[in-house]
Order: C-alpha cells, then structure tokens, then sequence
C-alpha cells in the first residue's frame, strides 16, 4: 500500500480532506491536475454569505482550513442581513484571489504526513469483486494505491465551456479538464450525471469609471471567521453597484439564439438560484434592470469580477451587453464570460458519511456530488476527510445532524433527495436555524472535531474560556439596573444592541467583541429557542429510529410500490432520513415504523 | 412530521397483518331496508364463492362490478338475496381483493352473513381496520382517513354528506388552498433571509394577505362546531310555565319533521324526549316539567330537575303563554323566547311567535333554531367545508394562533428570522393535516416567483 489515502482534486474539498487525512495522523497523498491552481477561487471572488458563512466557521469549529485561509486574504468584511435577524444574518468576505490560493498551497506544503503530487486520475482500481476501492490509475499511467480515497474533481471531470459557439474540454478557462475519468467511472456503474454553472466577465478596474456607479464598503470592523483567534488586520477594498437597462436587455434578446443554453448544446441543468443574465432576462421579462456588483479580485490585480451577469454568449455580444451599462462604457474586458458543464456523480448513491454505496473505501465530496460553491465543497470535503480516517480507525462515521449544523442539512439533503440541479446551502433549507447561528458554531462542533483527532486540544480549552467568559457577561447584565429591568432584560428589547448598553457599562468593554456579539444574540433568542426545542425533540425521535443498511424491504409487507424502490435506492439510516425521502409515503413510514417495532430492531 | 402523524392513527390498532380476510356490516346495527357487509383480502372471493350461488361469476367478475345471486349456507340453503360489489387487487377503497355484499337489512340475515363469513375462515374486522388498510396501501391521506371514520359514526344524513364531500377532498382542496396562500407568504419572507438585503427589492410584509389568510383559516376552523353538530346532534329543551303550550309545541315538532327517528317516553313523569331531526341536525327534543312554583316535594324535584335538563341543553326554547306574560325570562346564547298562542293574542313585535294549535311560526322557528345551532352557518350548501374531528380544528387553530403571533411581531418591527419561526409554524400545522411542507417548498416558489442571484 503507498498510501494511507489519496485525495484526488486540489480545491476546496481537496484541500480540506487532505489537511484532515493528515492531521489526523494518515499518510495521505493528494493527486491534482495543476499545483499552480491549488485553491484556486473559479467564480466569485468571496467567502461566506448567507448560510454559506456558517459553513465556514463550522468547518473551522470542527477543525479544517477554509476560515484560516480567509482570514488571511480577506479584502473586504459584511455581516449580511443584519437587520433580518441574528438567526440569520452571516458574514461574508471578499478575497484577494491569488493571496488565498497561495496561503492554500502554503499550507499543505507545511503539512507533515502530506504529499502533494500533479497528474490527473483518469481511473479507480477496484478489487477483484469490483466492491472495494484500492488505487486510482493516472493519466501518466501510474498506478498507486491506498487504503482510502477521497474523490472531488470539481468542475473538470469531462469538463466542457462554452462560449457562445465556442466550446473547449476544460474545467475552468484554458485548464484542462480531467478526460477519462468520468467515462471510466461511467462505465463502472456509478450514477453520473451532468450540471453546468457560469461565471461572468472580468474587466480592468482603470476602464471602469466608478463615479457613475454606487460605492459599497464594508464594514469598518472586520471579524475573524475563525474561532481561533479574535481580531484580525487586513487591508479594505470596496466594492461597486451598477445595474443593466433595457438596451442591455435588447442586446440580450436579439441575440438569445446564439446562447449554446438555448441551442441546446449545452444538456447539464443550471442553477435556478443564480441564473445567468440572459435567463433573467428571458423569465423576468417585466424587470426593468439587474443588479451588478462590481467586486475587486485581489490588491494586485486590476481585474474587476462582475456579479450578476454570468453569461454564455458568444464574446462579441458579451462586449455590446457589458459596454451598455452605466460605468462599464469603456470596460476593457479580460475574460470573457462562460459557462461550464461537468459530470457529478447522483450523490444519493452515497452513505450520510459520503462513502461510496456501491464501492467501499470510496469517499466522495465537493461539485461532484452535485453542489455548488466553495464552502459547500469545504464542508464536504472535511466530513469526508473526517470519515476517512474513521474508517481507516475502524471507528463509527460522524455524521452531523440537521439541527447542529447546516453541513448536516446539506450532507443529509444530498444522499437522501439527491439534487436536479446544482445544490447550493440556503437558510431556508434548514428547519432549526434558530440553532444553526454562527457564532455558537463552536459551542456545537469543537468537542466532535476534538473526539474524532482533528480540532486541538487548545481550542478546546479556548471554547471553555469563551463559555466562561460568556457567562461572566450575562451575569454583569443581569446584576445592572437600567430603570425598571435588568441591563439583561433590556436586551432583550429588539431596539436594543449590546453596544448601546457598552456606552453605559464600561466594564463590557474588556470583553472581546464576538464574545459580546454572541451573548446578544443569545439573550435576544432564547425564548424562540426554547420554542424550537419541542420540535427537535419530535425530529430526534424519528431519527432515533435507526434502519439498518442492509435492511430487506422486499421482506416489508405493506410497502407502496414507489415508497418501497426508493427505500432499496436511499437506504436510509434512520426512519427520519427515510421520511425525507421523495416518494415515500406516510403509510410507508408507518410501514416501517411497524415493521421496526416488530423486528426488534427499534433504536438499536 | 410527516412520520408522527400516522403512528398516531395506528397507536389504537392491534392487528396490524394486512394478509388475512376481513369482514364487518358496513350499515348501521339496526333493522333497515338495506344492509352492507364490507369483506377485504387476497382471495376473499375465491373463499366466499362456495356460499354464493354464482360461484364462477363471483370469482371471474371484473373490477368494479356488480354480481346478483344468494347467499347460502354450506348446506345450500339460501339466506338472503344479494348483489355483489367487486373490486379486484389495486382497486376499491382498501385498494385489496374486496367484495361488499348489499343485502336485506334485518338483523336476522345480518347475523346469519355475518355468522357464515367467520365460519368460512374470515376474521370480523376490527374498528377502522378498513381504513387502516387504506391507509397502508397509501389509497388514504390522515384527513381522508378521519374523513372516513366519521363516516362510519356519523348519525345524520347531512354528516353523511359531509364526510363524503371530504372524501372527495373539498376540505383537502381548502387546506391546500390555505397552504399555497401560506407558502407564498413564507416565500416571500425567506427569500429575504435567502439573499442579502443589497441583492432583493425593498421589502414590504405582505400584511394584508396575512390577514385575510388567518380569517379564512379562523372560519374554517369555527365550522367544527358545525360539523360535530350534524354529527353529535343537539339538546333541546322546551321549558316554561305549566300552561305555555309545550306539549303542543312538543308533538308539532315531531310531526312537522318526518324524519322522527323513536319517540321515547320519558323514564320518569319529569320529562319526555324524543329523537327527530331539524333541518338535518339530529336533535334530541326534551319535553319538560312545568317551571312554576312546586307546592308538593315531588313536583319541587321535577323542577329541579328541569333545571339541570335545561342547565345541560345546547338550546333553552322558553314558551310563553301570551296570555300570561308575568314572567319573561331574558334571551341569551342559549335561550329562545317564543311566545305562544299567537292566534289569541297578538305578541310583542318583533318577537318569536308562533301558535302551536295553528301551527302559525312554526317554520320561522325551525329556522331560528337551525340558525342558532349552527351559529348561521348552513350546512346546507353544496360547498360547504367543515372541520370534523378535534384534530383538524386544533392543527387549524393553532396555525391561526400562530399567523396571529407573526402579525402581532410585523407590528412590533420584529426581524424577520423571528417572525419566519411564526409562519413555518403556522406551515407545519397545516401540512400535518395534508401532508407535509418541506424546505423545497419554500425554494420552489421562491424560485418560481423571485428574480434573484447575482
Ligand atoms: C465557470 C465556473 C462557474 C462557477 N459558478 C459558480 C457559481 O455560480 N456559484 C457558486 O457557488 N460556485 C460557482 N463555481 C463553483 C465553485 O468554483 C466550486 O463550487 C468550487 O470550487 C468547488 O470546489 P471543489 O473542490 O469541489 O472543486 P474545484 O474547486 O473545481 O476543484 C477541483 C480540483 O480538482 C482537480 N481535479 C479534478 N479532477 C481531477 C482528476 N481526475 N485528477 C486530478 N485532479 C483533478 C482540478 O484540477 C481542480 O483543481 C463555479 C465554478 C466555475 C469553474
């Protein structure tokens, strides 16, 4: 055996399930195509977001590297949605592109028990039964084995752009695509499938004329996404907003059929959340401009990432759209526009620790599971590092619920719903959000990430300063009179922000901020958490309820047709991921519920 | 969610085998014109086709049809005349082998079919098995589920009817409608917390729709008591003075309706009852002691016992004598005041009236009885929709209690993360009583009707 585990991918689920591999003490090689394009952002130059945010910090709670990587190469600094409600609201960071690549590299370089490797995979090795995993073959024709392997090519596994008419088999513009692969596990019997998503143009900030745009900055303070450390010191770019108009659109429509999307060249299905802007302007006909945000790409780059307008048509119709809108007149463009469509792999043919159903030792994590964005690739590929080594230990997966973290809700969405068209995190896909914020991320996730060998044994011990610390603060509140109530209850008035009690308290003051940002939020919840609880509890009996694997449904009487071919596809671990099934009915969860009291197997 | 619901339907069942024949009397337990016996299973028609004269036409029969021929003993003699209802594997209400026997409705013939079906190896069915089986074979949501249930219990024609229109799923299409309105509202407020401020359109709370939504949930809701009326029936209690006329009042009723179901006679000298039905409500009609003052002890414990009869009543109806009116009790919730002997002297204006010789009012006063049972909504309508079991009006109440909360926290400028707890509450109530609302939901819509994304 050459090695422990072998990562196939250099991105974000890459980096992640290597780091985790290796930090947890396996000897791990990861095989990618280009080292130069080691964490390399494809698309929008940013990290976090709405719910994507949380998977950030939960990665970092857990023990990985996205929040360190951002950390350090962040630009730009937002909470989001602040006034909708801490539940909800999330930060979000511009990146310097090449900085936080680099920092990736860096950081794998620096990792004892890592090694690092540039080929492409181009086939699995499977044991003589065909069952389990034992080597990947390479397109230089090396053959090497391990125990383990971690699967996430991104973009690239038969990867094709389009441009308009032109078309050309890469992942990302003019890097190759990883060709073979793909085909080869086609013909394996896994279920691939086909996606596309797009990215927009970049343009050169000094031919931009900003005075006709609006000035977006961030926030002045910037916050770690890391619960490792409390502050952090970066330089501040802005960014810009600018929308289209009709001539915009016109261009846009007299040249549609132009699209390969409409010509139907392109099969795989897009993203309906982030359309391109012919598909905005197409199925929202009455609107009479979009958004653009005109974001910087890095501090050494004059190159200008334009959000909102990803687009495939062909470049010369790019160059008249981009030059009608209000600022980009002028706009010199540096890349064009593309869309890219890749295969993914149906994730629903996975276990909730994302190992393979129909090949052991296979992991599988990022957009080849149908997914979209950094963060969920981040998150995927840390769980599936994670479940690696477990195996490798012989120990039981950690898989996370849906009312921990919103990794769990998209790690269960996926192998129990599958996904029709890339699958991005959004809050709204999380019944318990109220329970998912990111500041307490920590609180949930450090002690796991500690049990299974990755988070370290001092941020442990920071997590139970920070609860001390927390409760010092809520104590202080609740000593203080403000008038008829409590500093505490005060608090609790939504008008009301810690900082305005600060200006009154200055004892508050030697706390650190997201120490003070949390117990905020934490006052002003609790009464809605503790709502929510019943819920949960309702939600935790059903998945309390465990299926085994191997489970005979054609030996359960009662089944619905449909309700029963799902459950043998699925194959859920508990009667509450069964019930998340499409397909299967009430009578069947009732079916099985019977069956399982009657089996005996009930919550063993 | 989706899962707790039904282990609640199945908590009271103990058979849960779904492999062996089942039988039961579909009608009531009572001498009537026509009975039905309801057997279901695989092979049920192989086993019943030596007792039934037309064996192979029973056994080849086609889905959905009928078979005419006897019933006999295994001795070959005939018990009844029936006609044979068939329904193949897959079809018929618990979507098994099913067969429903229409026969004489004595209790003799009843007995004997019923006496004969066990002897020939099936088993008599458990209450709701029927559905339960239904609702195995996914033919049943929860709503329809219960829908049947009342069907089962349902003493009127009108509940008949009504639990039949759910069946058909006129309350399944108004939760539904409910529930769309609802998921629109949410998606409007989850894109918010979806996207980030600076990519969405100001935002406005749909307010008004929100509004409108909890009254028409509230009215829905309201119509349980409407319906456990069709299905419960009502007390009524004539009272007054000794001379008011409530005797005459007492057999005017009983004749005006048809539908008298058994006059009883009252177990002591207090009172008489008698069963009819009023405009389709089955009414339980009290004819009571006179409340005048009781000189001897007896009578003095008849009143008391009037009292309590009237304390229990849905519905007091007060005679008075419009000769006499000394004593005018006051009219509330309860009380009607109806003056009698309209044909001797003319009543108050504008007050209830009628002649219980004559019969003069007596129609107006049906209606205002009817009216008032019913709190003026008719179930008479072909549309109607009403809530029948307690659940569906808790789960309906409760999502209206929550669509409350969440106006009451619009008003108070609360975020939206808050007030998005309210509705998604509001959403799981409704979708327990048709069937789940998953986050996809929510996406779907938010992505069918917003532009977003950058
Ligand atoms: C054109 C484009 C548009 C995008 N648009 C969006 C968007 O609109 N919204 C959004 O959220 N995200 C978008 N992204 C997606 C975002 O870039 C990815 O979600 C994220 O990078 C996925 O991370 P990953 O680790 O799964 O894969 P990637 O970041 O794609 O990394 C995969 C890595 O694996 C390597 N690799 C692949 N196959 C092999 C192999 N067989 N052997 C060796 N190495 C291999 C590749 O060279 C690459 O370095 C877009 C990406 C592209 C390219």
């Amino acid at each position: 055996m050459d090695y422990d585990a072998i990562v196939v991918g250099g991105g974000h689920a890459g980096i992640e399930a290597s780091l985790a591999l290796s930090r947890i003490g396996f000897k791990t090689l990861l095989i990618t195509q280009n080292l130069d394009s080691i964490g390399r952002l494809s698309c929008n130059p940013a990290i976090g977001g709405l719910s994507k945010g949380n998977l950030v910090r939960e990665v970092d709670a857990l023990g990985g590297e996205m929040a360190h990587l951002i950390d350090h190469s962040m630009i730009q600094y937002r909470i989001l949605n602040r006034r909708r409600g801490p539940a909800v609201q999330a930060p979000r960071a511009q990146a310097d592109k090449f900085t936080y690549a680099r920092l990736a590299k860096e950081t794998l370089e620096a990792q004892p028990n890592l090694a690092l490797f540039m080929d492409t995979v181009v086939d699995l090795v499977l044991d003589k039964e065909g069952k389990k995993l034992v080597g990947v073959v390479t397109q230089r024709r090396h053959t090497i084995t391990c125990r383990v392997l971690v699967l996430t090519t991104g973009t690239f596994m038969e990867g094709r752009i389009f441009i308009g008419e032109y078309d050309a088999p890469n992942g990302r513009l003019d890097e190759s695509a990883a060709i073979g692969l793909g085909t080869a596990l086609r013909s394996k019997g896994f279920p691939v499938g086909r996606l596309k998503t797009g990215t927009p143009a970049r343009v050169r900030k000094s031919s931009l004329d900003f005075s006709k745009m609006e000035l977006q900055d961030g926030e002045e303070i910037m916050m770690p996404f890391s619960f490792d450390y409390d502050s952090i010191d970066r330089p501040m770019l802005p960014c810009h907003i600018t929308w289209t108009n009709e001539r915009t659109h016109e261009i846009i429509r007299a040249n549609i059929h132009r699209s390969p999307l409409y010509g139907g060249k392109i099969v795989g299905k897009g993203p309906r959340y982030c359309p391109s802007i012919e598909d905005k302007v197409v199925r929202f006909p009455d609107r009479e401009r979009h958004q653009i945000f005109v974001e910087p790409e890095g501090e050494g780059t004059e190159e200008m990432y334009l959000n909102g307008i990803s687009s495939s048509l062909p470049e010369d119709v790019q160059w008249d759209f981009i030059h009608s809108i209000e600022g980009l007149e002028d706009a010199q463009i540096m890349r064009p526009a593309y869309a890219v469509e890749y295969d993914f792999i149906d994730p629903q043919a996975l276990y909730p620790s994302l190992e393979s159903k129909l090949v052991e030792n296979l992991f599988i994590a990022g957009q080849t599971n149908g997914t979209s964005g950094y963060e969920e690739a981040a998150c995927q590929g840390l769980m599936a590092g994670i479940n690696a080594a477990q195996k490798l230990k012989g120990e039981k997966p950690l898989v996370l619920s849906r009312n921990e973290a919103y990794t769990g809700v998209l790690i269960d969405d996926l192998v129990t719903m599958g996904t029709q068209e890339p699958y991005r995190m959004f809050t709204s896909r999380a019944e318990y959000r109220l329970n998912l914020r990111h500041d307490s991320c920590d609180q949930r996730l450090t002690q796991k990430g500690y049990a299974v060998g990755l988070q370290k044994q001092e941020n442990l011990e920071r997590l139970q300063a920070k609860l001390e610390k927390m409760e010092t603060v809520k104590e202080l509140l609740a000593k203080r009179r403000m008038g008829e109530k409590s500093a505490l209850q005060t608090l609790k008035m939504p008008e009301i922000t810690i900082a305005d009690l600060e200006a009154q308290m200055p004892e508050l003051s030697s706390f650190e901020q997201p120490i003070l940002y949390q117990v905020e939020l934490d006052v002003k919840y609790e009464g809605y958490i503790n709502r929510q609880e019943r819920q949960i509890n309702r939600f935790e009996k059903l998945e309390s309820l465990v299926i085994d694997a191997l489970m005979d449904y054609d030996a359960v009487e009662g089944l619905s047709a449909e309700g029963r071919e799902k459950l043998k596809k699925i194959r859920p671990l508990s009667v509450g991921q069964a019930s998340r099934i499409n397909g299967v009915r009430n009578s069947d969860i009732a079916v099985l519920i019977l069956h399982l009291d009657r089996g005996g197997r009930h919550g063993k | 969610m989706q899962a707790s619901a039904p282990s609640g339907i199945l908590a009271g069942m103990t058979r849960y085998v779904t492999d062996d024949i089942i039988y039961a009397l579909a009608t009531a337990w009572a001498q009537s014109a026509l009975a039905v016996i309801r057997i279901s299973g695989e092979g049920c028609l192989k086993a019943l086709s030596p007792c039934f004269s037309r064996p192979k036409a029973l056994v080849e029969a086609q889905n959905a049809t009928t078979v005419h021929g006897y019933i006999r003993t295994e001795a070959g003699e005939n018990i009844d005349e029936v006609v044979a209802s068939v329904w193949t594997d897959g079809h018929g209400y618990t979507l098994e082998e099913s067969v429903e026997l229409s026969c004489h409705g004595s209790l003799s013939v009843i007995k004997e079919i019923l006496g004969l079906l066990g002897r020939l190896g099936m088993r008599s069915a458990e209450g709701g098995e029927f559905t339960f089986r239904a609702f195995l074979h996914g033919r049943l949501d929860l709503t329809q589920a219960e829908a049947v249930q009342e069907l089962v219990s349902s003493q009127s024609k009108t509940a008949r009817a009504l639990a039949l229109g759910r069946l058909e799923g006129s309350l399944k299409n108004q939760i539904a409608d409910f529930k769309q309105r609802l998921l629109t509202i949410t998606a409007s407020v989850e894109v918010q917390l979806d996207y980030a401020e600076d990519e969405l359109d100001e935002f406005v709370f749909p307010r008004e729709q929100l509004e409108t939504l909890r009254k028409d949930i509230a009215v829905l809701a309201d119509t349980y008591q409407v319906g456990r009326l069709y299905r419960e029936g009502a007390r009524i209690v004539l009272a007054g003075s000794t001379n008011a006329g409530k005797s005459s009042l007492f057999n005017l009723l009983l004749k005006q309706e048809r539908s008298i179901v058994s006059p009883v006679k009252g177990t002591t000298r207090d009172y008489i009852e008698a069963d009819l039905s009023i405009e389709g409500i089955p009414i339980r009609l009290y004819d009571t002691a006179g409340l005048r003052e009781g000189s001897d002890a007896i009578e003095s414990e008849g009143i008391r016992r009037t009292e309590r009869l009237m304390g229990q009543a849905d519905l007091v109806i007060y005679l008075v004598d419009s000769t006499d009116v000394s004593h005018i009790p006051s009219e509330d919730e309860r009380t009607i005041v109806v003056y009698n002997k309209s044909d001797l002297v003319r009543p108050p204006k504008g007050r209830l009236a009628i002649s219980a010789q004559t019969g003069e009012g007596v129609t107006t006063l049906l209606s205002a009885i009817t009216e008032r049972l019913t709190g003026g909504s008719h179930a008479s309508g072909d549309d109607l929709v009403v809530i029948e079991s307690e659940r569906q009006s808790r789960l309906l109440t409760d999502a209206g209690n929550a669509l409350e909360r969440a106006s009451a926290l619009v008003t108070l400028d609360i975020p939206l993360d808050i007030i998005a707890v309210e509705l998604s509450e509001a959403l799981q109530n409704l979708g327990e009583l048709t069937g789940e609302v998953t986050p996809s939901d929510i996406l779907e819509t938010i992505f069918s009707g917003f532009c977003v994304g950058k």
